[in-house]
């Protein structure tokens, strides 16, 4: 078992280890290399992710645990503080945006034909070896669009419903860091190539029942999506070392930036893992939830309900309260906790009379405050500048509708498409999407087609209700059944050996009442067990193998098993002629089972045959 | 008494055995500081090699011993761009004009000395000293006009057949008129920037400097090709456009702007002089003069001391000694002491005139400064491409023909006008110099280098009464500037030959 390929709580910035030593969080320090790796719109953030790395189902319970909590605080102790939160809640309102970036799924970088660097290879690629002249700032060298890179980023922008524009412009960011040899970064500051994009969430997403208001869904306004180049990557090696690796430098990005739509932390966590399931549904990001290439930026603010705040306004959306930046967050939980922390510090500040700064701020995980980065006065000038070797980008609308006819079904879709056509309750059908990328929805798909082919015509003439009914029962083995045993097994859904067709007969199988329940579960498991798939055995040779066919006993052989369980167990016959104690007549069927050949009883036939012959016995 | 073609003659064979005796000099001292290093003697194997491995013809260049401005970076020497921060610099791969140079069966010869990264008029602020004139004034040597002042005054005394350079805002055009040679900057994008360390990237261009028109043309048509590798070069279908069709065939006789603006306080009565007899001995031969004006040509000089360094504090932001280049000795960054990163290394690797102008770009980009500097000189460089636009015969080939805004009146071939206002002061007159003061050299020059125009300047032979009134040692010429449409390179080069084949 691979330990290092649990699932880890999605959005996180784990990268395949190159560096040698156990590096240090690089934040937050209060030193001026903190100030430039935090006024850096893009940091690695490395070493960070790899100790943030919660396995997602351990994530999931313990968000479970905290629910429980929460609600039952309610109820005991904590109403006095509870209702004083609600009080603060009802009189300041929270307003968040949020900056996502993540990596595009690309074949070179963006300026370069260097070959991007592969996400999801296991093994170590050698530092600097994937750097074209450009991408390392060779003198006399100029950057060369490739523009094969635009692909991924455009089907981000139609997923997220932006218009695309006709003409953007490429701009440089200037700061000076180790990990941007240019001295600049190339990004779209003035003249993006995607705007104006709206994200609808539901309940079923985590939105809240206030912030959705009695409505169906929330809509959340996206302000922009821009390509800009990624940085190096930073080892720090010691106190005064660092090794820098260029591979990464100059990677494409897209940056989203949503309008300060969103009213709470769980909403804010809600917008993060939709963009990342519809990136990750229209193939624009090569990370999964493994070596997530996403990190998010907030900007909080709170004013009292009902007023116009500072009269600030961010993105056209005006009266809201002076918000601060929260940066670098790297997974969900961070996200929300971030913002509440940042909520609650500043309602705090205000109650006490205190006044708002407009500064930049982190959090590391588990803090229960944010820490001050910098404020306005150490703001660095980015001095944006139109890059004069590249051309304007101009995009056809041709492009852009053909990719739009061809983008792959976003999530939204899939989960209504496992509720009617798969049968699934809208929680499961939650959970495929959410478990594994997704990846089980492909999974299932493959599952039920194989099933309903194979029983062919012998499920009758109403396809529709066929696939219902097989779905139901197919993702059922594959959510609980395959589901437990990756949980007791501590395996990794990667790692696990199960096919998809090894899931489809045996879900013929059992349809056909051709093995039990308990051997078809042996079977799961004897399959779970091999180490790999390219061992042969099939779902089919081992039920033969194991002569564990349902071979229907007669009723007389049913009697005769029935009756020698009746005769050498006289006492447990009185405990039901008796005392009454119908509930042992099981106890007899489980010795039937147990006596009979593998997967010959059924346990209803031996229940009425047990029943008809106690009931012939005469109690002495 | 000799005829002024025979004197000139005579002129020329001073320039030339002071030249040679020169280069003799040179050979072995290098006392004008022209050259910064020659390439490794296995050099000229190893092009020889490459021309093998790509069966090219003998060649256009097949002989010529071409130098190189020392911020185009070829394999064999290092480039430095006269800079302390580039200090031994080695590049791993040839310029596309050095690869291009070599197919033609050139040689490189040298490498010339130059402004720090280009920044200067006068070539005195290299890490390896200042470049001398081969004129002299009361024993003071004179500027040989910068920024590519080593290549001008290699060609000026024979060290070369020619010479590549780098211009700009004039940085061939004004070494080529202080030294008396020919100097080309082409249309930008026409000659590949790759390998050429920018300096400021929208007006950056190749140039040549050559003793004539025709060998300036002989080794521009070498290089004028599309190359993949620079996105500014102009692909082929842009190349169809450009060129001087639009002159009715047969026409011979040149439509010539004389342009108001340029007649300033400043110009030197010699200048002026020299201007009068080429624009009289082009009437002569029957072509038509025309007064023009071009408004903008004040504020165009502002706009470019604005943009210039602007996109110098970018390009320059490499020059962090990480991966190549000089390096200070100690730990380049101290978070206690509050230092900057990489303070230490660019404050050390940097020269004076090249830290004013990052300052400056880095202000003017700034977020309060931006609007009321960079975007306007933005503006301003605009209006200048429109006064050319306006008043040339031939549109923009670059512009929808609907956004042309030409007036009807014909419009001219070509504008001349002076290179530089005055004759090159002498290195001491430079030194005394406010920056802004030598900044001044170059209002002739700019207008073209931000509309991105075809211009050369041409020396023009100052008169005998003329130089009867000047020492020996000083210069014989000045340099007159023709500039055309955009994309009308070989108009401007004929115009230049035309006059140069007039002069006495």
């Amino acid at each position: 078992m691979s330990v290092s390929r649990l699932r880890y709580a999605p959005l996180h910035l784990s990268r395949p280890s190159t560096g040698h030593l156990p590096a240090t969080p690089r934040y937050p320090r209060a030193c001026i290399v903190a100030k430039w790796l935090q006024s850096r719109n893009l940091t690695t953030g490395h070493h960070l992710a790899r100790e943030e790395a919660i396995p997602l189902r351990k994530h999931l319970k313990d968000e479970a645990k905290r629910k429980k909590t929460e609600s039952k605080a309610l109820g005991g102790s904590g109403v006095a503080k509870n209702q004083k939160i609600d009080a603060r809640l009802k009189k300041w309102e929270l307003t968040v945006g949020i900056e996502i970036h993540a990596e595009l799924n690309t074949a070179c970088k963006l300026f370069s034909n260097a070959p991007a660097e592969a996400r999801g290879v296991q093994h170590a690629i050698t530092p600097n070896s994937r750097v074209a002249l450009f991408d390392a700032a060779i003198p006399g060298t100029q950057p060369a669009f490739q523009v094969a890179t635009l692909l991924p980023a455009l089907r981000a922008a139609i997923a997220l419903g932006c218009e695309v524009q006709r003409t953007s412009y490429w701009d440089r960011k200037h700061y000076f860091h180790w990990d941007q040899p240019n001295g600049y970064q190339i990004t779209q500051y003035y003249r993006p190539f995607a705007k104006d994009g709206l994200l609808v969430l539901r309940a079923s997403d985590g939105v809240p029942a206030s912030d959705l208001n009695g409505a169906e869904t929330l809509a959340i306004g996206i302000k922009q999506i821009q390509m800009e180049q990624d940085t190096a990557k930073t080892t720090n090696l010691g106190s005064s070392m660092y090794h820098i690796d260029l591979n990464r430098a100059g990677m494409p990005l897209v940056e989203i930036i949503t309008l300060p739509h969103i009213h709470s932390p769980q909403t804010a966590a809600a917008v993060v893992r939709k963009i990342q399931s519809i990136l990750k549904a229209v193939d624009a990001c090569v990370t999964g939830l493994e070596l997530g290439g996403l990190r998010a930026d907030v900007n909080v603010s709170v004013r009292q309900r009902g007023t116009d705040g500072t009269r600030a306004s961010y993105s056209g959306v005006g009266g809201l309260g002076q918000r601060t930046e929260i940066k670098n967050l790297s997974s969900f939980k961070a996200v929300e906790d971030a913002i509440i922390a940042e909520r609650d510090r500043q309602i705090d500040l205000l109650e006490g009379g205190g006044v708002i700064a407009g500064e930049t701020r982190g959090w590391t995980l588990g803090a229960t405050e944010t820490t001050r980065l910098r404020g306005k006065e150490g703001e660095v000038d980015y001095r944006y500048m139109p890059d004069a070797d590249l051309h304007p980008l101009v995009i056809g609308k041709d492009l852009v509708e053909h990719l739009r006819q061809r983008l792959p079904a976003l999530p939204g879709e899939v989960e209504a498409e496992l509720e009617q056509s798969y049968g699934l309750t809208q929680k499961d059908a939650k959970t495929f999407l959410d478990l594994d990328d997704g990846d089980r929805v492909d999974y299932l798909e493959a599952a039920v087609a194989h099933t309903l082919s194979k029983l062919g015509k012998s499920l009758g003439s109403n396809e529709y209700e066929n696939q219902r009914k097989v779905g139901k029962l197919a993702g059922n083995w594959i959510l609980h059944e395959l589901g437990g045993l990756l949980a007791t097994q501590q395996r990794s859904w990667a790692d696990m050996a199960v096919t998809s067709q090894d899931i489809g007969d045996i879900v013929a199988l059992l349809h056909e009442k051709q093995i039990t329940m308990r051997v078809a579960k042996q079977i799961l498991a004897d399959l779970f067990e091999r180490e790999s798939i390219t061992e042969t055995s099939t779902v089919e040779q081992l039920v033969n193998a194991g002569n564990l066919r349902l071979r229907p006993l007669t009723e007389h052989e049913y009697e005769e098993l029935a009756q020698g369980i009746i005769d050498d167990s006289p006492d447990m016959v009185k405990a039901v002629k008796g005392k009454g104690q119908k509930g042992k007549i099981m106890w007899f069927v489980g010795q039937m089972v147990r006596r009979g050949e593998e997967g010959t009883v059924e346990p209803e036939k031996a229940k009425k045959v047990v029943e008809r012959l106690i009931g012939s016995v005469e109690v002495s | 008494m000799l005829s002024a073609r025979v004197c000139r003659r005579n002129a020329g064979r001073r320039l030339v055995g002071y030249a040679n005796y020169s280069v003799a000099v040179e050979r072995r001292s290098n006392t004008l500081n022209a050259i910064v290093n020659l390439p490794n003697t296995t050099s000229g194997t190893s092009a020889k090699e490459e021309l093998n491995g790509q069966a090219t013809s003998p060649g256009a260049l097949a002989g010529k011993s071409i130098a190189l401005k020392d911020n185009i970076v070829t394999k064999d020497s290092p480039t430095t761009a006269a800079s302390k921060v580039l200090s031994g610099y080695e590049s791993p791969f040839d310029a596309t004009v050095v690869k291009l140079l070599r197919q033609h069966g050139a040689s490189i010869s040298s490498k010339t000395n130059l402004d720090e990264f280009g920044m200067g008029s006068h070539s005195q602020s290299s890490n390896t000293g200042p470049v001398f004139s081969p004129f002299s004034r009361n024993g003071t040597p004179l500027s040989p006009g910068g920024s590519s002042g080593g290549s001008a005054v290699a060609v000026a005394t024979g060290q070369c057949w020619a010479a590549l350079g780098t211009d700009t805002g004039g940085s061939v055009r004004l070494p080529a008129a202080y030294t008396g040679v020919v100097g080309f900057k082409p249309s930008y994008g026409l000659l590949s920037r790759w390998g050429v360390i920018q300096y400021a990237n929208s007006l950056d261009t190749v140039g040549v400097l050559a003793q004539s028109v025709k060998d300036a043309r002989q080794v521009f048509r070498s290089l004028n090709v599309f190359d993949a590798q620079d996105p500014t070069s102009l692909p082929a279908s842009v190349r169809q456009r450009l060129g001087p069709r639009r002159r009715e065939p047969g026409r011979k006789r040149l439509r010539i702007g004389v342009p108001v603006e340029y007649n300033i306080d400043e110009l030197s009565s010699t200048v002026r002089a020299a201007y009068v007899r080429t624009l009289d001995a082009l009437q002569v031969a029957g072509h038509t003069l025309h007064p023009i004006s071009l408004p903008s040509t004040r504020r165009a000089l502002s706009a470019y001391y604005v943009l210039a360094p602007a996109e110098a504090s970018s390009n320059l932001a490499k020059y962090d000694g990480i991966r190549y280049g000089y390096r200070t000795a100690g730990p380049d960054a101290s978070p206690k002491r509050n230092s900057p990163l990489y303070a230490q290394t660019r404050g050390e690797g940097f020269g004076d005139e090249v830290k004013r102008r990052i300052l400056l770009g880095a202000y003017t980009l700034s977020s309060e400064a931006i609007d009321n500097y960079f975007i306007q000189a933005q503006k301003v460089r605009r209006l200048v491409q429109q006064d050319f636009d306006r008043v040339f015969a031939q549109s923009n080939p670059l512009l929808d023909a609907s956004l042309s805004t030409r007036s009807g009146d014909g419009g001219v071939d070509i504008i001349i006008t002076p290179t530089a206002p005055t004759l090159p002061p002498t290195v001491d007159e430079v030194k005394r110099q406010s920056p802004v003061e030598s900044y001044m050299n170059d209002v002739f020059t700019v207008p073209a280098s931000l509309a991105g125009l075809p211009a050369v300047s041409l020396p023009a032979p100052l008169s005998e009464q003329e130089r009867s009134s000047m020492e020996e040692s000083d210069v014989t010429s000045v340099g007159m500037q023709f500039i055309g449409q955009f994309g009308d390179d070989e108009t401007v080069l004929e115009a230049a030959e035309l006059v140069e084949q007039l002069q006495p």
